[in-house]
């Protein structure tokens, strides 16, 4: 069965797109990287019939869910797709980054900048503590741990008098103007701005990191984990950052979802949301970072837009994700490496 | 003794009740090509196994320039300077050939993680090391038309050497050959055992297990022979072929259609 | 932390406890059957056994219990009884086998990686999940009280009530019908087979889609008889409550030692044991976390369980 001949017959979209991309000129790429950048910032304000949603503004539909499932499917991606450890507590992150923020500024009047660092920094905490041990075992062993660790976060935040119990927290601190711009309870647009510029600046790591040292190592654990060992790879130490990384960008995003919605309680932080962004991933392509945000970005969308997906939207997404499996396992954009080939013009090797 | 590169002394491996090797003693040396030959089930890819990290033994000592290796993770063994090949071909596959011996490479780099990100410290020398140290690689096994093909592309033969380029990435002081002629047809056989010679005239001591009688005695400067676990002869090519216990284990017909 | 209701309650938390473990048995069977044959973890196990629970009710309501009327005597609880429970039994019991067509069994067949089949299941289980919790509007439903729940026997503090003996007897005996299945039937040696070594019970002539669709039944009968059970003793249920008690049997399941049959029941006493202790000391909100705790410690520790089997790691 030969590839060459399988990916020739399929329309593929990616390998278009690359064509493309491989022989453009260093200007032509930035021009395309402005535009589309360009775009993104623009998009609140194409509120219009033809893409606003029945319920909510576009403004924050962008926001939430589009550009929070996307940012934490790419922070996910980085945990499923690249590192290869199935993550089904991922919300556990997300919880840990919007309690750090709500307790900071509500008892100690840390402003947001502050708490997205805390945030992080505490789920990166839980991240070792849960991966040294955890990431020891085999793949649906540690999925079921990670599992009960997003539950164990839950249930601890429903318990204790820290996290306001039941009730949870209200009075959450918003952002502090920057720039001129007021986040304000009722205009999602700066939220959505703040995000989309986090969701950059995690995408220029990643793609750094891909493209060098951890990204090769990262590939060859999933080709073959035990290779990868002979080979002079710390499989366990590049397991565990993967982790820590991805439950990093989870803590950070949390912290900026409670700044905008000012009140949290538990039930914001479900296994049904852990379950959500994996299937974003799923639906995505797993590892591929475009697929994914893509995939992401249309979960969060559809449902929004057509009123009868809404109410069955998870419904939707179980179907969708056993469809995926069973049909197109390798998602909307598969992770699939291209052959390499050589830069016409500057005669370096293109890398992806 | 102090030549000797690899060292295994009293090496005891047992699985549950089955005994995979018992009492072995083996080493490679300085600048040598080492046989390691035997029946099939007598243990030798075990002796890899046990070698490079993967298993504990049961009993007996593992050193790299005289330094007990024991204990110590594959891939920590690995960067120490012992990198081997399989029997079955464990290429990553949906890898380039390139980025298979980069990965290799790296492991003599220093740079870690948050710097990759930022580009910052040593990772750009380090990178544009592991990427020529790769393509001259690919060059010495005669492959480097190959680098931008994914690693499950390659012919079979040009997968052979490849993995023999990315365990030589790992610089390492002793190089585990596991059946590197499987599936070659004599003319190729040929060839690589040139390629094992030029490997050894570069630096790198060799062990290697082989089925092909021809290959082994015609490039190997000592044989050692297990048989159900145990050492039952060691010594120049000539020797150990005209050994009694040896032939009895199971030469009989130098058989090429291995 | 009140300790001292340990020594108190003992004898009452002991038996509470061998009935709520009784109960996990029977659906924690059906991981460590299924795990055995497949080597993964049905996710929608438990809704499977949240089906049953439905089937039950629907049953009940069906045949005009409302919950007003007279409880029944023995003989016609018993009629009934097995009623409700043959029918939860067909029904949890056929959905688990067309879970298994449409889940599982084309990924088997490309022979893909674990990941995909786990997401396969996280996705039937979800759908579900949102399909009941659409169809009975996320409400609490009462199941009709069939039997006068008298207290047949005292053993200090703990009262042996008709509904718990039921539920006793009927899963012992459930238990010791399957043993003899697997030991002795040709199904049954299938199972055995398949689950040690797949590729040799092919070469043997066994028929691993019919051992594997059988081993789903198994689990789904087993599941829907314990969720009868359930309804009989707990009298309520809605559309989330396969999660927890999934959780509960599973992590059951690995205490005992996961793929093997005895540990799933020695571990499901053993779970509904621990769960009513720590509820009297901790209370019964941190009963889950307690549960949770279980699992990752048995998983880190001591991965084969109590009687279990190894989790093999080496692939070279």
């Amino acid at each position: 069965m030969s590839t060459a001949q399988v990916t020739k017959k399929r329309f593929n979209l990616r390998d278009k797109f690359g064509d493309w991309w491989e022989n453009a000129t260093r200007t032509q790429r930035v021009i395309f990287r402005v535009v589309v950048i360009g775009f993104l910032y623009a998009l609140p304000l194409l509120d219009n019939p033809v893409f606003g949603t029945t319920e909510s503004d576009f403004a924050s539909v962008l926001f939430y869910p589009m550009g929070m499932y996307a940012i934490m499917a790419i922070g996910l991606n980085i945990i499923v797709g690249k590192s290869g450890i199935l993550d089904l507590g991922y919300v556990a992150f997300f919880a840990i980054g919007a309690y750090t923020h709500a307790i900071f500024s509500i008892s100690f009047g840390f402003n947001l900048w502050v708490n997205i660092i805390f945030g992080m920094a505490f789920a990166m905490l839980a991240g070792v503590m849960l991966g040294i041990p955890a990431l020891r075992l085999r793949g649906d062993y540690l999925a079921i741990i990670t599992l009960g660790f997003g539950e164990i976060v839950r249930i601890v935040a429903l318990n204790i008098n820290v996290t306001g119990g039941a009730a949870g927290l209200a009075g959450v601190a918003a952002p502090p103007n920057i720039f001129g711009l007021e986040f304000r309870v009722d205009d999602a647009k700066p939220f959505y701005w703040l995000l989309l510029t986090l969701m950059l600046l995690v995408i220029w790591a990643y793609i750094r990191l891909i493209a060098r040292r951890p990204g090769r190592a990262w590939e060859a654990i999933r080709e073959d984990e035990d290779v990868a060992e002979f080979m002079g790879v710390a499989t366990f130490k590049y397991k565990l950052w993967g982790f820590v990384l991805g439950g990093a960008v989870g803590g950070g995003v949390g912290a900026v979802y409670s700044s905008q919605v000012t009140s949290i309680v538990p039930e914001l932080f479900t296994l049904q949301v852990s379950i959500m962004i994996l299937a974003c991933v799923v639906f995505g392509g797993m590892g591929n970072i475009w697929g994914v945000a893509l995939g992401a970005a249309l979960l969060g969308y559809f449902p929004e837009k057509l009123r009868f997906l809404s109410d069955t939207r998870i419904l939707f997404f179980g179907v969708l994700m056993v469809l995926m499996m069973n049909v197109r396992p390798n998602g909307l954009i598969p992770r699939k490496k291209r052959e390499k080939v050589y830069d016409k013009h500057s005669g370096q090797e293109v890398t992806r | 003794m102090s030549d000797r590169l690899l060292e295994v002394r009293n090496l005891t491996m047992q699985f549950g009740g089955v005994v995979a090797l018992s009492d072995v003693n083996l080493h490679v040396s300085e600048g040598e090509i080492a046989a390691l030959i035997g029946p099939n089930g007598a243990g030798k890819t075990t002796v890899f196994n046990v070698v490079t990290g993967y298993y504990q033994p049961t009993q007996g000592d593992v050193l790299l320039n005289n330094q007990s290796i024991l204990g110590l993770k594959p891939h920590k063994i690995a960067r120490k300077g012992l990198a081997r090949t399989f029997q079955n071909v464990r290429l990553f596959g949906d890898m380039t050939a390139l980025e298979n011996v980069m990965t290799a490479a790296d492991a003599k780099n220093k740079v870690g993680l948050v710097a990759s990100i930022f580009g910052v410290g040593s990772s750009k020398p380090d990178e544009s090391r592991s990427h020529s140290k790769a393509a001259e690689l690919l060059t010495f096994m005669g492959i480097s038309h190959r680098a931008g093909q994914l690693a499950k592309n390659l012919p079979y033969g040009d997968q052979r050497r490849l993995e023999i380029a990315r365990a030589l990435a790992l610089e390492p002081e002793v190089l585990l050959l596991d059946e590197p002629a499987a599936g070659f047809n004599p003319q190729e056989k040929v060839e690589l055992g040139e390629l094992i010679k030029k490997i050894r005239d570069a630096g790198f001591a060799v062990l290697l297990i082989e089925h092909d009688m021809s290959l082994v005695m015609k490039i190997s400067d000592r044989v050692m022979v297990l048989d159900f676990g145990q050492k039952i002869a060691e010594g120049t090519p000539k020797e150990v072929q005209n050994n009694q216990k040896v032939i009895d284990a199971y030469l009989g017909v130098a058989d090429h259609a291995s | 932390m009140d300790f001292s209701i340990l020594w108190t309650d003992f004898a009452s938390l002991l038996l509470d406890g061998i009935v709520v473990g009784a109960i996990y048995a029977l659906v924690s069977l059906g991981y460590t059957l299924v795990y055995g044959v497949l080597r993964l973890i049905n996710f929608a196990h438990s809704e499977i056994f949240m089906l049953g629970t439905f089937a039950s009710l629907g049953v009940a309501l069906l045949l005009g219990f409302d919950g007003f009327g007279e409880p029944l005597g023995i003989v016609a609880f018993i009629g009934v009884f097995l009623l409700i429970a043959l029918v939860a039994a067909i029904a949890s019991g056929s959905a688990a086998m067309l879970l298994e067509v449409v889940a599982y069994r084309r990924l088997r067949r490309k022979n893909a990686n674990r990941l995909s089949s786990l997401i396969s299941a996280i996705g039937a289980s979800l759908f579900l999940v949102e399909l009941f919790r659409i169809m009975t509007d996320s409400k609490d439903w009462d199941f009709p009280r069939l039997l006068d729940k008298n207290v047949l026997l005292e053993f200090g503090t703990a009262y042996l009530t008709t509904d718990k003996l039921v539920v006793l007897v009927g899963a012992i005996s459930l238990m010791i019908i399957l043993d003899q299945i697997i030991q002795k039937t040709r199904l049954g040696r299938g199972i055995r087979a398949v689950s040690q070594d797949e590729r040799t019970a092919i070469l043997m002539g066994v028929n691993v889609d019919r051992v594997i669709s059988f081993t789903f039944l198994i689990g789904g009968v087993l599941a829907g008889v314990g969720s009868a059970f359930y309804m009989l003793f707990y009298e309520a249920t809605k559309f989330n409550v396969g999660f927890l008690l999934g959780i509960s049997a599973f992590t059951a399941a690995v205490l005992g030692g996961i793929g093997n049959v005895r540990g799933a029941l020695a571990g499901s006493f053993a779970l509904g044991i621990i769960q009513q202790f720590s509820s009297a000391v901790l209370g019964y909100n941190w009963r889950d976390v307690v549960t949770f705790i279980i699992l990752v410690l048995v998983l880190l520790f001591k991965p084969t369980g109590l009687l279990g089997e190894a989790l093999q790691k080496a692939r070279v």
